[in-house]
């Protein structure tokens, strides 16, 4: 969509590292790194000169405490100008599309030309933080001039034992302490997804990856990764082509004793990135570049966390369709990022109920069903993983190829985040 | 305050032991109460079982007011009518489910019976074997709600079918306050539907502990709101709360500024310590004034106008001067009738200019004034005064949109009862359906649905928070 001051903002081309199983290959390249190798593969598959960049922003979930600001390090890392400024945003699950649509709204403001935008995270170097009470008590020691009586003093706070160990580190929400797989385990219930249809789901996205990968769909989007090991990694590494709703249904519940998400129905710890080259038009035409697609419009909303904490995509993809002036009957295809299959399959039910559509989105009508055929053409983080940062920049850099290469004009994204947030984006095909 | 009883029945192995003995101790259960800011999703996870028969009307309000509240909705109800819950729950995430899967060793937080369809004394059948199965796996602090016509233009038979539902619900208020539930009866007039959700969420959660016994109902009377607001409902709000230095005037200042109301907190100077203190801890204003004096009412309306105008009044301010009649001074008589009634009119008339539109006024009865009391002639008289003059001033200020009501408390844990001996306040305790005292809390959760937007359909009434008193019509 153009802006007022008719610049638009278009994907020139995406790329992402393989997406690998937590602890595995990447375990010894940290979000920077994985970033660094994704931005450097963007660079040289689009040609464009290093000086070329003028702002990095970057997404990521699990930051590195003492340089949050990743987006800058894989700058510096990249030897890139150094008057390319770089910023880091998060927004859950949806930090890789925020990178995205905030490098969009800058080139159409008029303030930059060219960003690379992208997201990554490396679940397999988050930090494992000591409890806040051992760092307070630990405080008099390394400030100032501890006295005898200061390290007893240390000593005698150090009890019990169990509050000073440091935690794993789980993803759970704040406010209501519940683990993600815990809330999708209730909106399954709440919202009659059944097990079998979360693990037909679950197939399918496999198998649609697996004929993605065999068919060398995705080879113009991945680059190899060499690992410090001296590993190359050419593939993602979570995809089961061989997977089956046999095989799926001998999965034990993950999050409650009688629930029915597994780990086969929900998306799996992954380490990862990906990134995409954003220019306003005349800039891409100036420096050569061919236009694949342009964002028409955007979408984030927030609901009760303690509610249904994935439904967000239920409200904010209509709302991302009304802004794009488009109804879902015109989508040629819609991406869906898969947090767990019941919640992908929730959220169709909402946005399929009239009902919903009336009490929810102050409409008449249901927003619509989705095609099978065009919803996860190529699967989605149920098979590919969720480097939670990379994903949004992984569904824009597919969708963008995907509108390229079939001719075909719009494509609708949706992404579910913790806190209760969701995301919505209209793609358009540039011609 | 603390009630012994109740703080004995917490501890489980005391509250088997005292059962053992079988001695006639009563061990009332602790109330479930909710003392946070007003929820978007009051009943969020609650199991609410839902009965109706053929004809009941008020079957799409309750599963649309269900599913958006959070519950989850157990329905006996015939095929015709289970069919209104099916978009409020796929809207909302809570599809209704038969009665029959509510699991064997699963109780029931609340039982909702949809009584506008019982046309004859045949049909109260119905009522019976909804509730006699279930009554007994309703859980702690547990609510059944009882949903009727009002009787206009009726047979005489419809009519004595619909009046008898009253003597069941307080009766069964009766059986199940030892498990510290409610049963209410709430009376929606034709064309009142539309003003019954927010009724219902007070009634089904855990904001209305001590409010059991009682009929609730909901008419067109006042101008209504568009689409109340459930939480935050006071914000931009003016309040003012006599009275407000402790005791119930306290817990309603606090809670209406929790929920968003700038309050302005009044009492006697004499007690302008408690009441700036509260003021600033709730970010609002003191003032004080003496409700006996004359210039009182134009006082506070000066005060008021300065503010630009105020939204909602609780006449809380209250006073006490107990003799029996033979030996009461008749300046005794006159300090009670002046303060708890002549001043509550006097001051209501004078901020009638500054009273915006859709306000409420909520005034402060008592079960004394109900039910009449020994040694308070002054006192019931001024407390049944206020009932009079809240089903009149109501009718006045309708069109404006602006409510008027009462709440009438029973015995509640506060300084003016600590003053009661031992052995009397013991006994005036557990006469009550729950067996226990009330916290002003409670009642001031109960003033605060009235005062709220969304309390559009109740007028003219008084609101007996009393805990099933077993005194008083």
């Amino acid at each position: 969509m153009q802006n007022k001051n008719g610049r638009r903002a278009v994907v020139v081309g995406g790329v992402r590292t393989p997406f690998v199983k937590a602890f595995s290959d990447f375990t010894k390249l940290d979000t920077i790194a994985l970033g660094v190798a994704a931005v450097a593969g963007l660079l040289k598959k689009t040609g464009l000169r290093h000086r070329d960049v003028e702002a990095m922003v970057w997404g990521g979930v699990i930051l590195p405490p003492t340089q949050p600001n990743i987006a800058r390090e894989i700058a510096l890392d990249l030897r890139l100008d150094p008057g390319c400024e770089g910023m880091t945003v998060t927004r859950a699950c949806a930090s890789g599309l925020q990178a995205i649509t905030v490098a969009a709204a800058e080139i159409e403001r008029g303030n930059v030309d060219v960003v690379v935008a992208g997201g990554s995270d490396s679940t397999s170097n988050a930090t494992i933080a000591l409890p806040p009470k051992v760092v307070h008590a630990l405080a008099p020691l390394a400030l100032g001039k501890p006295t005898a009586a200061d390290y007893l003093g240390v000593l005698s706070q150090l009890t019990p034992i169990s509050e000073i160990l440091p935690r794993q580190p789980k993803i759970a929400e704040r406010t209501t302490g519940e683990v993600m797989g815990e809330s999708a385990e209730r909106m399954a219930k709440r919202n009659e997804i059944s097990r079998e249809a979360q693990d037909e789901f679950a197939v399918r996205s496999h198998h649609r990856a697996a004929a993605a990968i065999a068919s060398g769909r995705f080879d113009e989007e991945i680059v190899p990764v060499q690992s410090p090991d001296g590993k190359w990694v050419h593939a993602d590494g979570l995809v089961r082509a061989d997977t089956s709703v046999e095989k799926l249904a001998k999965l034990r519940p993950a999050f409650a004793k009688d629930g029915t998400l597994t780990a086969g129905n929900s998306s799996a710890l992954t380490d990862g990135a990906a990134a995409v080259l954003l220019v306003s038009e005349e800039k891409a035409r100036a420096l050569g570049l061919k236009p694949l697609a342009t964002l028409s419009s955007w979408s984030y909303v927030g609901v009760d966390p303690a509610d249904q904490l994935l439904m967000g995509p239920a409200l904010a993809m209509p709302k991302a369709l009304d802004r794009a002036g488009l109804r879902l009957a015109d989508m040629d295809f819609v991406d869906m990022h898969e947090a767990f299959a019941a919640q992908v399959l929730s959220v169709l039910k909402m946005l399929g109920s009239a009902a919903f559509a009336r009490a929810r989105l102050g409409r008449e009508e249901a927003v619509g069903e989705i095609d099978p055929a065009r919803l996860n053409v190529h699967g989605g983080s149920l098979a590919l993983g969720h480097p939670f940062g990379a994903t949004g920049a992984r569904m824009v850099t597919t969708m963008a190829n995907e509108l390229s290469r079939s001719g075909k004009r719009t494509a609708l994204l949706g992404i579910c985040a913790a806190g209760g947030l969701g995301a919505g984006a209209v793609l358009e095909r540039v011609e | 305050m603390s009630d012994f009883l109740v703080e004995l029945g917490k501890n489980p192995r005391a509250r088997s032991f005292v059962q053992s003995l079988g001695l006639p101790i009563p061990l009332p259960q602790a109330l479930r109460r909710d003392r946070g800011p007003w929820r978007e999703r009051p009943l969020a996870d609650t199991r609410v079982a839902v009965g109706a028969v053929d004809g009941a009307e008020l079957a799409t309000a309750l599963a649309e007011c269900l599913a958006a509240s959070g519950a989850n909705p157990y329905l006996a109800l015939p095929a015709s009518l289970a069919a209104a819950f099916k978009g409020p729950g796929e809207t909302f995430g809570r599809p209704a489910r038969p009665l029959e899967a509510l699991a064997e060793k699963e109780r029931a937080d609340a039982l909702v019976f949809d009584a506008t369809g019982i046309k004859d004394i045949a049909g109260l059948r119905a009522l019976y074997e909804f509730f006699q199965p279930l009554v007994s796996r309703l859980g702690r602090s547990g609510r059944a709600v009882v949903l009727t016509r009002t009787s206009d233009g009726k047979t005489p038979e419809t009519a004595a079918a619909q009046a008898a539902l009253e003597g069941f619900v307080r009766s069964l208020a009766k059986e199940i306050g030892r498990l510290g539930a409610t049963a209410n009866l709430v009376v929606v007039a034709k064309g009142a539907e539309a003003r019954l959700a927010p009724v219902l969420r007070f009634v089904l959660s855990a904001r209305s502990a001590f409010v059991s016994g009682q009929p609730i109902t909901v008419n067109t009377r006042a101008r209504a709101i568009h689409e109340p607001p459930m939480v935050r409902a006071f914000e931009k709000k003016i309040a003012l709360v006599t009275g407000a230095a402790r005791g119930i005037g306290e817990a309603t200042a606090r809670a209406l500024a929790q929920e968003g109301a700038h309050v302005v907190c009044l009492d006697r100077p004499a007690d302008d310590g408690p009441t700036s203190q509260l003021a600033r801890s709730i970010d609002g204003t003191a003032l004080g004034a003496d409700m006996g004096d004359d210039d009182a009412p134009t006082r506070i309306a000066d005060a008021l106008r300065s503010l630009g105008g105020v939204d909602v009044v609780v006449h809380n301010a209250g006073i006490t001067r107990d003799k029996t009649l033979a030996r009461m001074k008749p300046e005794v008589w006159d300090q009670v009738l002046t303060i708890n009634l002549a001043a509550v009119i006097r001051t209501t008339a004078a901020l009638e200019p500054v009273l915006r539109d859709n306000g409420r006024i909520v005034c402060l009865s008592s079960i004394a004034g109900i039910a009449g009391n020994m040694g308070q002639t002054n006192y019931a008289a001024s407390k049944a005064g206020i009932v009079g003059f809240v089903r009149t001033r109501a009718e006045e200020l309708a069109d404006r949109g602006i409510t008027v009501n009462a709440v009438a408390p029973g015995f509640i844990e506060t300084r003016m009862t600590a003053a009661i001996p031992v052995a009397i306040r013991e006994v005036a305790r557990r006469l009550s359906a729950l067996g226990q005292g009330g916290q002003p809390e409670d009642v001031a959760q109960a003033i605060v649905f009235l005062a709220s937007p969304g309390a559009h359909g109740i007028t003219g009434r008084t609101l007996r928070v009393c805990g099933g008193a077993f005194v008083g019509a």
